[in-house]
């Protein structure tokens, strides 16, 4: 364990642990948009921006990304850090002006949407949760495509992803709920692509993907049966074997 | 002490109480669709209260990637709801279908045994569920039980 201060307050951290996750545990909030506890830190939204007191200046850090250090001094709360998360937000609502969770935090900050550049509504961020939710799955199947303002989420050559298991795990993480998922009878479309809903043996509920189930290797009872029909079967056979 | 959730089928009279009690514990209502014990009833007086293994080895915990499934202290497989990316690798993972997913908290659930409170043990009226030491004479028959268990499941699915 580390001790740091946050706030002026002594603060034990585990060793590792970045200055966020050492002033969440503490109950001292930060707002993020970009951060999921599951899933790596990559400091794209800035949001998380506090000051830590380096060789008797204050410098501005981000704090999902800063690591925790003992005797490390930080501050979360200055006129500074409240300017610089504002100019974050108001950055962020010039192309996403409608999101109800920015509109949210704007609105905390006193931050109102004025246009200054002529730029298309769109509703993602580019946090890149969902491009990390992919990689942590283990089928990184969408990524960052294009640079500086065209920067944006894609699948490879805009064509529908041949690794996605249409597991949904990014539309799950993603902040402002931008990735649509439509099902409509036995099929799912997520990402341009379609992916074909397995039926319960039992109760024909549509429980999985071909592709997610391919991808975990499943054979036997959790490739036929959902969730509910394997506990109902396991019950069934508790029973038989007493 | 390690303790376990012992569930006796043949005590049990399907009142559902269980199903009740762990619902309101977990989501503040008596809904037996989001409780992490269910009771099945296969014929009149024939009724099983099933819910999580607690696995040794957990095929949950093995899939998951973020890292939200964990074992703590007491032996007990946790979800650590902050850290789900809702993939649902663990619900389809589950040989016994004990993991589920709830899509208004947006993380996988299961039975966590109210830490090392189980709050449908004092709500089983005719004690087919008990939450007892891990070393009793009970659970050395359960021990012997599932022993034979994973030799009939063995033989089912060859």
């Amino acid at each position: 364990m580390i001790e740091l201060s946050i706030d002026g307050k002594r603060v034990m951290a585990e060793e590792g642990a970045t200055v966020l996750e050492a002033a969440r545990a503490a109950g001292i909030g930060i707002p993020t948009l970009c951060y999921h506890p599951g899933l790596p830190p990559d400091g794209n939204c800035r949001l998380c921006l506090v000051e830590i007191e380096r060789k008797g200046k204050r410098e501005l850090v981000i704090s999902c990304m800063y690591g925790a250090r003992e005797g490390l001094v930080v501050h979360t709360r200055s006129s500074r850090i409240w300017k610089a998360r504002s100019f974050v937000l108001k950055m962020l609502l010039e192309r996403t002006p409608d999101d109800p969770l920015l509109k949210r935090m704007a609105s905390h900050y006193g931050v109102a949407f004025e246009e200054r550049f002529h730029v298309e509504s769109d509703p993602c961020i580019r946090c890149g949760l969902c491009v990390r939710a992919c990689e942590e799955n283990g089928t990184e199947a969408i990524g960052f495509a294009k640079r500086g303002w065209e920067r944006e989420v894609s699948a490879p050559f805009e064509e529908p992803p041949r690794d996605c298991t249409g597991c949904k795990a990014c539309a799950v993480v993603c902040p402002t709920g931008c990735i649509d998922v439509e099902e409509e009878g036995d099929v799912r479309r997520i990402w341009g692509k379609d992916f074909r809903l397995v039926r319960c043996a039992l109760c024909g509920e549509r429980f999985a993907t071909e592709e997610e189930l391919a991808h975990m290797g499943l054979e036997g009872d959790e490739a036929k049966y959902c969730q509910r029909c394997r506990k109902m079967l396991f019950s069934a056979r508790f029973l038989v074997g007493l | 002490m390690e303790r376990v959730l012992l569930i006796s089928p043949e005590k049990c009279v399907g009142c559902g109480a269980c199903e009740l009690a762990c619902s309101f514990t977990k989501e503040g209502e008596f809904r037996p669709a989001m409780s992490r014990i269910s009771v099945y009833h296969f014929e009149p007086g024939i009724n099983v209260p099933m819910t999580c293994q607690q696995c040794d080895e957990a095929p949950c915990m093995e899939v998951c990637k973020t890292g939200a499934i964990s074992r703590d202290e007491a032996n007990v497989v946790q979800v650590d709801g902050d850290k789900c990316i809702g993939c649902r690798m663990c619900v389809m993972a589950c040989p016994f279908g004990n993991m589920a997913y709830s899509v208004e908290k947006k993380t996988a659930i299961k039975c966590d045994q109210c830490n090392g409170d189980p709050q449908c043990i004092p709500f089983c009226p005719t004690n087919a569920l008990e939450y007892v030491p891990a070393d009793t004479v009970a659970v050395s028959r359960k021990k012997l039980f599932s022993a034979k268990f994973a030799k009939l499941v063995e033989e089912v699915t060859k």
